[in-house]
């Protein structure tokens, strides 16, 4: 509760434009890299804010990680190394793709099996025949019809 | 039956999904399980916040269990932290700090170790000072390479200088109870 509070009332203050004045200016020496700075500063979940990359989020942590994926380009690693790198520090959780692994595999998994579901359900009412009427009954119906004659 | 299966499957359906979100009342979506459990902590050579001659090494821990906790003065529930932490302390615990700026921007900002030390030593003054030693994670490359999000957080170190738990947010004497008492005991007794 007291964490939420501190880091909403950071979250305020950095709202306040006087606060944060400073302008990230990032110099890059080819376009390649450039590209890749921006792609992954995107990609990039910031740890500390709910759903917000780092290239989106305000927080000191978010800063730190695009300086860090800056120095990381400019040393001319691979974007698989930059996210590896991320990985290993924050986990899973610091890239929007999620790795295919027993736990998430449902969110593969689940969509194909509600699919099937479905498809048997149809397939199966549409198998069910309509109900054979019943002989009685028959017999009932025609006495009256032969009565109303 | 056709009519039983019709009542009961959504039923279940509802069921389940009521328990699932029932628990997402209770989680805390900050909470996720740290990628260096059960590692060594990452190398560093830092120096000592309030003597910068003393610089330290992964090496000072090992050999005893600590308890590392990440804080700064601008962080408003360490403040809330800190007192419990100085029971800890008095209970036997070795607790140290890893502290950090944040107004210290690696890029832009400038802000003077002295005025850093002074303002910790006026905080601990006023809360009580839990810590044997502080770290400086000058840049706060350390509090990155332990996946730190933010402050505070804490981390509990065995013997052989690897991360045991990393705890996100505060300690309190629940906190410390549920998550840390069982495995410090643990811990102590290797």
């Amino acid at each position: 509760m007291m964490r939420l509070l501190a880091f909403s009332l950071t979250f305020l203050l950095l709202l306040s434009p006087n606060v944060f004045a400073s302008e990230e200016t990032y110099q890059f020496e080819t376009d390649a890299q450039s590209t890749l700075f921006f792609e992954l500063t995107k990609e990039l979940r910031c740890p500390m804010c709910q759903n917000q990359n780092i290239a989106d989020s305000d927080a000191m942590i978010a800063a730190d990680l695009r300086r860090k994926v800056y120095q990381l380009v400019n040393e001319g690693q691979s974007r698989e190394q930059i996210i590896d790198y991320m990985k290993q520090r924050y986990g899973d959780f610091v890239y929007y793709q999620p790795p295919v692994n027993a736990t998430t595999v449902w969110l593969w998994l689940l969509p194909v099996i509600f699919v099937l579901l479905g498809i048997i359900l149809v397939v199966r009412s549409r198998q069910q025949k309509p109900v054979t009427q019943d002989k009685a009954k028959l017999e009932a119906a025609e006495k009256l019809l032969e009565e109303d004659k | 039956m056709k009519k039983i299966s019709l009542f009961i499957l959504p039923l279940i359906l509802f069921v389940g999904l009521a328990i699932f979100l029932f628990q997402g009342l209770f989680s805390n979506p900050r909470e996720h399980e740290s990628p260096l459990l059960n590692k060594p902590v990452p190398s560093f050579i830092l120096p000592d916040l309030m003597d910068t001659d003393i610089t330290y090494t992964t090496e000072v821990f090992v050999g005893k269990v600590t308890l590392l906790n990440v804080w700064g003065v601008w962080c408003v529930t360490c403040a809330v932290e800190i007192p419990y932490l100085e029971q800890l302390k008095n209970d036997g615990k070795h607790i140290v700090g890893l502290y950090y700026d944040q107004d210290i921007d690696p890029d832009f900002g400038v802000k003077t170790v002295a005025r850093v030390q002074q303002e910790v030593d006026q905080k601990l003054g006023q809360l009580g000072n839990p810590y044997a030693y502080n770290i400086f994670d000058v840049k706060r490359d350390l509090s990155l390479d332990l996946g730190v999000t933010g402050a505070p957080e804490t981390f509990l170190i065995d013997k052989q200088g690897k991360v045991r738990l990393h705890h996100i947010g505060d300690i309190n004497p629940r906190v410390w109870q549920k998550k840390f008492e069982a495995i410090y005991q643990e811990l102590i007794a290797e």
